[in-house]
């Protein structure tokens, strides 16, 4: 098969996007946008609600398709092979496989309420990566551990808080091992008094992944953050350190937003 | 004034006495194994026609949409005569007898059943793809970031969750479809009210006659009514949502009876 998918040379660049667009009919949500995500690194979306962040978010794992311009996440182009400049839509499993690879939180959790948290857990790993039950359960378990929630492990997912689905979630998504993990306003459908549990978990997984989260959370931004990219009606305006962005915002859109949010 | 005939009447609303007219006794046999074999039929073809119609490939969905047009566009009646009879006299297939060790199955009972099946499927169609559309579609989202294809998703993921939706409107189709077997008098095919028409043949007492047959058919339906309870109770508390119509409401209202295709 002709599979001219130039492998990027930097293994170190986790995710490259080039000149992404992307239409809903003809409404234009992302234009030209261009972003380059490194090993460990942790960037932060932020932008105004309708900007286009997770749909950009969405299209690095190809559950929302571009229109035009390259993704490639762990230096292959995800969802498509490039055909003499055209994009072809890859095989489904092709794109199943690279997915495997790329964790997803999502901002109203997904858990599968028909499955405890330790089905939902092991659910992909044995069905997926074909592990077998007995191992993947016992990292299962460890997950669990590791989100605080080893007591929680037979439970169904409507017997759980919300931010204890969430950690869940996050444990489910860990559990395949992903190389990225991309959270979609993880903390937004939280009631304000589990907003720090789960913060708390992504903060501690920020000192080793390399992670993409579009969220509001200026504080956990600040911390955790190595980048902020602000976004504004599907462009990307600014991006910098947080030190540098919550101190020197360049342009009044940012400064705009900052002012809306912060007070 | 009519004489209304009680002994008759009796010998064959009581089961013990009717069972030695072996028309009777094998016609509730077929009527039962035929339901539950061409309601499977159904389901089975429903899945596919469900999956075909949400497609992405044009030629599933027009080939989902021409099926559902034609089996529910059409009287069941009028298909079963021409799988049966049209079929046979063209020798496209002729329907020969099957036989399973002892038991012989009937060509008309195969058709019959085929035809009561791929009816069924048509109207399952629509009821599993409402359950499916019923699931969020953050589901087939959040399986597919994991990795899985859109088979395994919907075998793992979505369909679990559709069936408690599916399982109620499933159980009124297989209600409606012990009731429609009796269409298969028309090829002969020897189930429950066949048998009924030729005892009536040869006595002449339709009305003692068809009373009686009503009558074991509303012994199935309510046994079958009395089972579905027990299995949306059972969905209910698994689920801990709200629950169906209860027992008397399902009786008396009516729920599932749509009368003849």
């Amino acid at each position: 098969m002709v599979h001219p998918n130039v492998k990027l040379a930097d293994s170190n660049i986790i995710v490259k996007a080039e000149k992404v667009n992307k239409y809903f009919g003809s409404l234009h949500v992302l234009k030209d946008i261009d972003i380059e995500v490194r090993k460990n690194e942790v960037v932060v979306i932020i932008g105004p609600s309708g900007s286009g962040k997770s749909t950009f978010l969405r299209c690095i794992n190809h559950i929302e398709k571009i229109n035009s311009g390259h993704i490639y996440v762990n230096g292959h182009l995800i969802g498509y092979h490039d055909r003499s400049g055209k994009l072809v839509e890859d095989s489904e499993r092709n794109i199943a496989r690279q997915r495997a690879e790329i964790g997803m939180v999502f901002q109203r959790f997904n858990l599968f309420p028909h499955l405890t948290a330790i089905e939902n857990i092991i659910e992909a790993p044995t069905r997926v990566r074909k592990t077998p039950a007995a191992q993947a359960r016992a990292e299962g378990e460890r997950l669990l551990v590791r989100v605080g929630l080893a007591d929680k492990r037979d439970q169904y997912p409507n017997q759980l808080s919300g931010g204890q689905q969430q950690r869940v979630a996050i444990a489910r998504a860990l559990a395949m091992k992903p190389g990225l993990m991309l959270f979609d306003e993880p903390t937004s459908a939280l009631d304000p008094e589990m907003i720090g549990e789960v913060l708390d978990v992504m903060k501690e997984l920020a000192q080793e992944m390399t992670m993409i989260v579009v969220s509001h959370e200026m504080g956990f931004a600040r911390a955790a953050a190595n980048r902020i990219v602000f976004v504004d009606e599907g462009q990307i305006i600014e991006q910098a350190s947080p030190e540098e962005f919550f101190a020197n915002p360049r342009s009044d859109r940012t400064r705009l937003f900052l002012s809306q949010i912060l007070h | 004034m009519y004489h209304f005939d009680w002994a008759i009447f009796l010998k064959y609303i009581w089961p013990p006495s009717a069972f030695q007219d072996p028309l009777i006794r094998n016609g509730l046999i077929v009527t039962v194994i035929v339901s539950v074999v061409a309601q499977a039929l159904g389901v089975i073809l429903g899945l596919f026609a469900a999956l075909g119609k949400m497609s992405k490939l044009a030629i599933f969905r027009w080939l989902s949409e021409i099926y559902i047009w034609y089996f529910r566009g059409t009287p069941l009646i009028v298909q079963m005569s021409l799988l049966f009879f049209g079929f046979g006299v063209t020798h496209i297939y002729d329907f020969p007898t099957i036989f399973l060790g002892v038991v012989a199955i009937s060509g008309a009972i195969q058709a019959g059943t085929l035809a009561l099946g791929i009816n069924e499927g048509a109207y399952m169609a629509e009821i599993v793809r409402a359950g499916i559309e019923s699931i969020d579609p953050g589901q087939m989202e959040a399986a597919k970031s994991l990795g899985m294809t859109f088979g395994l998703a919907m075998q793992r993921i979505v369909l679990p969750q559709a069936a408690k939706v599916i399982i109620p409107p499933l159980g009124n189709e297989f209600n409606n479809m012990m009731k429609t077997t009796s269409l298969m008098v028309v090829i002969s095919a020897g189930e429950l009210f066949y048998g009924f028409e030729q005892v009536n043949a040869r006595i002449f007492k339709p009305f003692e006659l068809f009373i009686a047959a009503s009558l074991y058919y509303l012994l199935l339906t309510t046994i079958w009514s009395l089972i579905q309870a027990r299995i949306e109770a059972g969905l209910g508390e698994r689920k801990g949502t709200t629950k169906g119509p209860g027992m008397m409401q399902r009786l008396f209202t009516g729920a599932g009876g749509k009368g003849v295709r």
